[in-house]
């Protein structure tokens, strides 16, 4: 836990689109490690270009320029070995939960069996046990969420992308999210790349915060966070934090 | 305590009554309806056959069958063109409706030469059909076939081509293939498209094999039409219409039921 | 003639047999800040709905200068979840809309509208379409519309939603800049419960179904509030308290 191998590495990423003729900057010139295990948060205000800087790791973009390295080799397009939770409406609604979660295994070719066995063990870690059957429109926001968190736990990647996860829920349900994936996490370690545009949730669960500027982004600072867990977001520490953080980030109109 | 005890305020109740009014309207139209009949055709002078005559010409039908066949008979030829043509329909629209969905090469080459056809209406091809195959069982069908395809291919191919772009991420993120985003991604997506045109199809399906059948047939409720029109049986018409509009009925209360059973992810949440 | 602007009357709400909410009652002075929190699924939806009288309640009533409200004969505003702008009318029709809908002279329409554009420095925007605006822009204008009416009661759904904190800061900061100005009745529902402690004069805490009110608190902290501020945790503590289900 404690490992300071780097299981990731972005150098110099880069990404600009061509909108009505002109070229605009998304993302500028990103660089920082991932290490092994680590819960890192990536946070920025709304609509800075947190998304796109996770697709490009997830390769469902491919950056202007830079290199991405995982475990030192660099890496192109998307690899089995990166998975990602989506922010919202990304189960295949004719799947059941089972179906979803097996979704990945599917792909790779494993037989019925190992499929189911293996998703079990993640629907039952998610705490989704007696849901097997049960399709997504007759689930809850979080409830969804954590199909969509075991769906990408089970085709065993090395590194979990995160984006905006629990965006969608309600205040409190998102408290009960948190506490869940540290439970999650803290059993099954992988590396978590987060992203979230909500202070308090990135120092609840962050080992490491890296705050981007609005758009176009690119890396304001970054934080390590020594708080011991659980954390306590009204602790005076805390708070303290996260004034510091919060007069350090960008407002976005 | 045995009975739960329901408790509603007045304005409650007065909006619970008001809904339960609005189950007696089609009732009081249909009522309504039935009435003006009776009155149209007893007016001096009027061909009309009233409700009593459509009542009178069905008990006729039972003992006396036309061309062989009872009523039921006819509905049930009608029937089974539609269900054969539907059948074939369906199978190759939905496959070729995929294809040129999925396959931009495929799209290029058939896509054009597709719309042109579709705007051809189904009963424009008669002509050219009875010159080829004459008058007969396999001429009707054809004729239904083309014009229930049109709809299915039109909604698969805009149902697979509309896939949510969140979804492919998802495959793309499990490194799917193609053929496997095609199969466990893209056609399961445009489920409810594809259904659209079933339910469509069904539908002008129904329509064109009475048009079929009024053209040259020698069964089926459309056939019955053009008897009734060629005999001044006007009474045999509108029992005709009738049952047409039953089929009809039927005929789309059952796809929606298929569609309910295949996809229940589609079932909306009401309120 | 009662003091109190707003009376919610032992408010009570069946569904057949399921009992949502048991006897709500609770009064509002002219121009209070009252926000409402619960713990997630507490039935807040069905007060709304029941505020905005899309249902009628089984039991009680909802009564406005003492009159049961309609909103035919009272002013009711209503901020939603997402925004609902018009998308077919500029920022400035947008921001007059409920006005010319209550067929308010054209000079007092005119009037209000600049200075709801003053206060919130939507000067600039004032000619832009909705759709051409960010989405925390557009629940502003829905806002500013809202309070452009002058409302009996105003109504507010958890309008921030998911918006990222700095921006719900500075946005809660202009609502209760506009209700300083402006001395509207809020009622603000949200089931952030440092939101409500940031805003409210008075917090009403919901329990479960069947929902009934926990709590009626006064929170006398001064503006603007510091969420480090040791009152302030301690408050926020405590309808924690009452609500955590997590």
């Amino acid at each position: 836990m404690d490992s300071q191998k780097i299981k990731l590495e972005l150098e110099n990423i880069s990404q600009s689109y061509i909108v009505d003729n002109k070229v605009t900057d998304a993302v500028i010139d990103i660089s920082f490690s991932v290490k092994d295990s680590e819960f890192l948060v990536i946070l920025g205000p709304g609509r800075c270009g947190k998304t796109v800087l996770l697709n490009m790791i997830a390769g469902l973009e491919k950056p202007v320029s830079g290199r991405i390295l995982l475990n030192g080799e660099e890496i192109k397009g998307s690899d089995r070995r990166i998975g990602m939770v989506f922010q919202k409406l990304a189960l295949m609604p004719w799947k059941t939960v089972m179906g979803n979660v097996e979704f990945g295994l599917k792909i790779q070719g494993k037989d019925k069996k190992t499929r189911q066995e293996i998703s079990q063990k993640f629907i039952n870690l998610v705490g989704l046990q007696g849901f097997e059957k049960s399709y997504p429109h007759q689930l809850s926001g979080g409830m969804k969420q954590r199909v969509g968190i075991a769906r990408a736990y089970a085709s065993s990647p090395e590194i979990l992308l995160m984006d905006e996860p629990f965006g969608q829920l309600d205040a409190q349900t998102r408290y009960a999210m948190q506490n869940e994936i540290l439970r999650i996490w803290e059993t099954e370690k992988r590396t978590i790349i987060f992203v979230t545009n909500n202070i308090e949730e990135a120092l609840y669960l962050a080992d490491r915060i890296i705050l981007l500027s609005k758009f176009p982004a690119h890396v304001k600072e970054i934080y390590e966070i020594n708080l011991p867990r659980p954390r306590d977001t009204m602790d005076p520490e805390f708070l303290k934090l996260r004034k510091i953080i919060s007069e350090n980030t960008d407002l976005a109109l | 305590m045995n009975k739960p005890v329901i408790v509603q305020s007045e304005a409650e109740r007065r909006a619970k009554n008001i809904r339960r009014a609005y189950a007696i309207l089609p009732v009081i139209s249909l009522s309504l309806l039935t009435a003006l009949w009776f009155y149209a055709s007893s007016s001096k002078g009027s061909n009309f056959p009233s409700p009593l005559d459509i009542w009178n010409r069905y008990l006729l039908f039972l003992e006396k069958p036309i061309r062989g066949l009872s009523l039921l008979g006819h509905i049930w030829a009608s029937l089974k063109r539609v269900f054969i043509a539907l059948g074939v329909a369906w199978l190759i629209g939905i496959s070729f409706g995929i294809l040129i969905g999925w396959n931009k090469k495929a799209n290029a080459l058939f896509g054009p030469i597709f719309t042109a056809i579709r705007s051809v209406p189904p009963l424009a091809w008669v002509p050219l059909v009875t010159m080829w195959f004459g008058t007969g069982e396999f001429p009707q069908i054809l004729i239904v076939f083309i014009g229930a395809i049109m709809p299915v291919v039109v909604n698969t191919q805009v149902g697979i081509s509309n896939v949510y772009q969140i979804y492919l991420n998802v495959g793309k993120i499990f490194n799917a293939s193609p053929k496997q985003v095609l199969f466990e991604i893209a056609i399961p997506s445009a489920l409810d498209a594809i259904f659209a045109g079933l339910r469509t199809s069904t539908s002008a399906g129904w329509m064109v094999v009475l048009a079929a059948e009024m053209l040259g047939g020698k069964s089926g409720v459309g056939f019955l039409i053009t008897r009734g029109m060629d005999s001044g049986d006007y009474a045999l018409c509108l029992l005709s219409m009738i049952c047409i509009g039953l089929v009809g009925a039927f005929l789309a209360i059952a796809t929606i039921t298929l569609e309910r059973i295949i996809c229940p992810w589609t079932v909306k949440k009401s309120s | 003639m009662s003091e109190y602007k707003v009376e919610v009357k032992n408010l009570t709400k069946y569904f057949g047999t399921l009992h949502v909410l048991d006897d709500i009652s609770f009064k509002v002075k002219k121009g209070e800040f009252v926000c409402i929190v619960g713990p997630t699924g507490c039935g807040k939806t069905t007060l709304l709905n029941l505020l905005t009288r899309i249902y009628m309640p089984s039991k009680g009533d909802l009564l406005i200068d003492g009159e049961s409200a309609h909103p035919k004969k009272h002013n009711l505003a209503f901020v939603f979840q997402e925004p609902s702008a018009i998308p077919w009318k500029t920022v400035e029709k947008n921001l007059s809309y409920g006005l010319e809908i209550k067929k308010l002279p054209k000079e007092v329409i005119r009037e209000r509208v600049e200075k709801i554009i003053e206060l919130m420095g939507l000067q600039e925007f004032r000619n832009a379409y909705p759709h051409q605006l960010s989405v925390s822009t557009e629940q502003r204008i829905i806002i500013g519309r809202a309070f452009a009416m002058n409302p009996d009661l105003l109504l507010m759904d958890e309008p921030y939603g998911q918006m990222d904190i700095k921006l719900r800061f500075y946005l809660e900061d202009e609502v209760i800049r506009l209700w300083k100005e402006l001395g509207n009745t809020v009622l603000f529902i949200t089931h952030n419960i440092e939101e409500a402690v940031y805003l409210a004069e008075r917090i009403i805490i919901l329990t479960n179904k069947p929902t009934t009110i926990k709590e009626d608190l006064k929170v006398d902290l001064p503006r603007p509030r510091d969420i480090t501020d040791p009152e302030f945790i301690k408050i926020r503590q405590y309808v924690t308290e009452q609500i955590k289900w997590w």
